[in-house]
């Protein structure tokens, strides 16, 4: 078998080629890391990067199918919580050797923090997402500060056939904030699961009163949510950076044509604890097989330098895992970027055990069932912890 | 004479061909086996003579490698001294001899050895040392496998044809005896290669054309053969289509259903995963993930679906066969649009159309003053909105199927019906449907499977909704491979499964369609 293995190799070895990278950007995002990216063809005409922009969608498949057969990029930009399972099945290259602590200064803790898997370091952040508390500034005058103060704006939005609040309630993503404000978990840090406990069902209840109440839509998407913001139907939407691209804008000038601000999450006024998203770091991540690694790590290193993280942050509203870039006077007065690194304080890195894929799924499904009426979030939760582990355990 | 030896020859170079094949692959497999052999024996000798004091061995570079300690202000971030050992040091090499250390102390085993997987085949061990903490890595040079033998086998070659040609001219046994010591002559260089099997292959090879030969059978291949020539030239290239692109994916399919993947290992399981998919899983028979209950909702889904596209598509094809009707084209055109779409973008759209707030199907019954349905939250009409989106891509086939049909029923059946005296049903009932019959079975047979497996629909449209319970079979195996924990081996379990299922049911098929046809 290593024979033959070694035969496919000899076969299929090449020259140096430049380094290539996958990511799965769209719109000011792909601009801004085209820019970042000719900056760096610029200063090395002979070690040539070239971007590939490859659907989301198929993404995480592409790359677990292709880098094991020695095929793939070199790099690719991912969000963290695949990187226990690819680094359990060695697709990623360990990188902690090019690291020294001057490097490691220019990113947040919990940024580099997402990027480490037993005792290794597999990445370099580029931008932490979490979610936060969108709100119209015309139909909120003060934003809410407890979940009390959002509910308060219940009986003004149904008079206006709207909502108090809009978010991707079936998701897990979405229901996050109040899973961890109540005390609730997906995993310890061991990786064990811990999804059946009274804190996540209180979450579960409190998710359901809030579409039992007319609070929130039910079965509420990106689109639907985006529409509503819109029209005004929506006075607060629980979303992330991406959501500023979904605000109306005027076709002309191409600015807002919707007041709006955003602010960190409300605290959970049954508990007195804030709402805590899941927070997922986006990092640049290196192939076991890429051809020239010194090559590969250099291109990472420039990717995320305090200056490419203020390209994508000033091109792209992309929150930057840098602290330093909140020192340029741009970024600093970018008060949508202020608020998101000020929710950063409080959130849930999204877990990477290997076992965490299998979770999403169950998950949404019970959410579904629960907030349309089908089921109690108690037992819903236990079935949901054994279907998992009946999943993530080997036969 | 000549024709007794032009047909020796020929045999022999048909088997020469085959032999020199396997030979090579025994030749290839062999020297790299050989190579990794002695690079990681090489690696691992290094490494050792290190670690008890002696030098390292040539065309090899040594490390010693530190303990990891974690840096003070990033206690994540873990580093280690490296010092390579000899005169010119590489440092690209650094980052090899900090892995090996790194794996070393995760895996707690002491040493190991392997080939690095970047293709150029050099070989890495490492060991603990006998005193202190450091760690031995050894890398060895680019390895340098050993060229293809070609003279050898253009000797062998010759000497085989030489046997073979001469037994011919000796004629009767001499001749089968030449076949065989010719070709068995081509199994001489993977016997020095130490190639048993393939060695033995061969011999076997030389056996079997010999007998091949007695019975006459090569002389028939070869005229038959010459007499197909050209219909076998156009078949080749789809033989070998169908054989990569269906044969092997269907084959390893089956044999991945015995298998469980987990963490990137796969485990031979036997029948457990076709056991734990008919025993029903964890849940309950209302479960969402329960087999049974899936092939309930994908039967019933396959029944609704082929009742509609087959009523809806013959009640279109009746009336447009009319001869009153003008504009026929148009129409025709027109209905067939919904099938020149591509399904998943008709998904797409209809999945809009059922949104609950802006879809344009709420925004219908709000025109009408009727309640908005949120579609996707109950069973039924989660269920329902998946079957009006494949009806509205379903009845155009049927529709073709039956215009047809219906042009060939001669018109004189009709009006001799007339002058009998017959109803408009009863000319339907007696001429229209038998005549539609033929056509019909066949569509019906493949309607049935396509919306069997119609995965985009259900993926696109519903996606299971409410709580994974309008998934099909299909779309519940695409749920086990790629959303349950990469459970591939179920996933190809269920995929054998429903190609069971479905055998089963064309076979019923054709066979009530034979039981019924007119005698």
């Amino acid at each position: 078998m290593k024979a033959l293995l070694l035969a496919l190799c000899l076969a299929a070895c090449g020259g140096p080629h430049g380094i290539v990278l996958w990511h799965a950007y769209n719109g000011d995002e792909r601009t801004a890391i085209e820019v970042t990216a000719a900056a760096w063809n610029a200063a090395h005409p002979d070690q040539e990067l070239t971007l590939v922009a490859v659907p989301y969608d198929a993404f995480a498949d592409k790359l677990s199918s292709a880098i094991p057969r020695g095929n793939g990029p070199d790099l690719f930009i991912y969000p963290q919580d695949r990187i226990g399972d690819w680094a359990d099945a060695g697709v990623l290259e360990p990188i902690e050797f090019w690291v020294d602590d001057a490097r490691a200064d220019r990113f947040t803790d919990n940024g580099l923090a997402a990027m480490a898997y037993h005792d290794s370091l597999y990445g370099l952040p580029m931008t932490v997402k979490s979610l936060a508390l969108y709100y119209r500034t015309d139909l909120v005058a003060t934003p809410p500060r407890t979940t009390d103060d959002l509910m308060a704006l219940v009986p003004m939005m149904k008079a206006k056939n709207g909502f108090a609040l809009a978010y991707a309630n079936v998701d897990l993503y979405g229901h996050a904030p109040w899973l961890h404000g109540f005390g609730g978990k997906i995993m310890d840090d061991a990786g064990h699961l811990s999804i059946a406990t009274p804190e996540a069902a209180a979450a579960m209840t409190f998710a359901r009163d809030l579409v039992t109440s007319g609070a929130v839509p039910k079965d509420a998407e990106g689109p639907l949510i985006a529409s509503l913001f819109n029209e005004g139907r929506a006075a607060t939407v629980m979303s992330g950076p991406w959501f500023m691209a979904d605000i109306a804008k005027d076709k002309d000038t191409g600015a807002y044509s919707v007041p709006w601000a955003v602010t960190t999450l409300p605290i959970i006024s049954a508990t007195g604890r804030p709402a805590a998203p899941f927070a997922s770091a986006e990092g640049i991540l290196m192939s076991a097989r890429a051809t020239d690694k010194d090559t590969a790590f250099a291109v990472m290193d420039f990717l995320s330098s305090d200056a490419s993280a203020i390209t994508r942050a000033k091109l792209a509203h992309q929150v930057p895992a840098n602290p330093h870039a909140f020192d340029d006077p741009a970024i600093a007065k970018d008060a949508a970027l202020v608020v998101f690194e000020r929710q950063l304080e409080h959130v849930v890195t999204t877990p990477k055990a290997p076992g965490m894929r299998a979770v999403w799924t169950p998950y949404r499904t019970a959410l579904g069932e629960v907030l349309a009426g089908r089921a109690e979030p108690g037992p819903r939760l236990l079935a949901v912890e054994r279907e998992v582990k009946s999943y993530t355990e080997p036969k | 004479m000549t024709g007794v030896l032009q047909r020796q020859l020929r045999d022999f170079a048909v088997a020469a061909l085959l032999a020199v094949a396997i030979a090579s692959a025994a030749f290839v497999v062999v020297r790299n086996g050989d190579v990794v052999d002695a690079q990681l024996e090489l690696a691992q000798r290094s490494a050792h003579a290190v670690a008890s004091g002696q030098e390292a061995l040539p065309t090899t570079h040594v490390a010693l490698v530190g303990p990891s300690q974690s840096s003070t202000r990033h206690p994540i971030l873990r580093h280690r001294d490296i010092r390579q050992l000899g005169e010119a040091a590489d440092r690209h090499l650094d980052k090899l001899f900090y892995d090996a250390a790194l794996r070393i102390d995760r895996e707690h085993k002491g040493a190991f050895v392997e080939m690095l997987h970047d293709g150029t085949g050099r070989a890495i061990a490492a060991t603990t040392r006998d005193h202190g903490p450091m760690i031995v890595v050894a890398v060895t040079d680019v390895a340098k496998p050993a060229p293809y033998p070609l003279l050898v086998m253009i000797g062998v070659l010759g000497l085989g044809a030489l046997l073979a040609a001469a037994g011919a001219l000796v004629g009767r046994a001499a001749a089968r005896a030449g076949t065989l010591t010719g070709i068995a002559t081509l199994a001489i260089p993977a016997l020095l290669w130490h190639a048993w099997i393939a060695a033995t292959a061969i011999i076997l090879l030389a056996a079997a054309t010999t007998i091949l030969q007695r019975a006459e059978l090569t002389d028939q291949f070869s005229s038959g053969m010459r007499r197909h020539r050209v219909a076998l030239g156009f078949l080749a290239p789809v033989a070998v289509a169908m054989f990569v692109l269906v044969a092997v994916p269907f084959v390893i399919g089956i044999v991945l259903g015995f298998y469980d993947h987990h963490q990137g290992t796969w485990t031979y399981v036997g029948l457990q995963n076709f056991r734990d998919i008919l025993g029903g899983g964890t849940g309950g028979l209302d479960d969402g993930t329960n087999f049974w209950f899936v092939l309930g909702v994908t039967v019933l889904w396959t029944g609704v679906n082929v009742f509609f596209h087959v009523t809806i598509g013959v009640a279109l094809a009746l009336v447009l066969s009319r001869s009153w009707l003008r504009g026929k084209g148009v129409f025709r055109m027109l209905l067939i649009l919904p099938w020149a779409i591509p399904n998943y973008i008709t998904a797409l759209i209809w999945k809009g159309m059922f949104q609950g707030e802006y879809g344009a199907v709420n925004s219908l019954l709000h025109a009408a003053h009727l309640d908005g349905v949120s579609w996707f939250t109950s069973w039924s009409t989660a269920f329902s909105a998946n079957v009006i989106t494949n009806t509205w891509l379903g009845f155009p086939f049927m529709m073709v199927v039956a215009l047809g049909a219906l042009e060939t029923i001669p018109k004189e059946l009709y009006e001799a019906a007339s002058v009998d005296g017959a109803s408009a049903w009863q000319r339907f009932r007696h001429i229209t449907l038998p005549h539609l019959r033929p056509a019909l079975g066949p569509a019906v047979a493949l309607g049935s499977i396509w919306t069997f497996n119609m995965f985009n629909v259900i993926f696109l449209v519903s996606g299971g909704k409410p709580g994974d319970t309008t998934n099909i079979l299909v779309t519940d195996a695409y749920r086990w491979a790629f959303e349950r924990g990469d459970k591939y081996g179920m996933a190809a379990a269920y995929a054998t499964l429903i190609f069971l299922i479905l055998r089963l049911l064309t076979i019923l098929g054709s066979r009530l369609a034979r039981e019924k046809e007119p005698a």
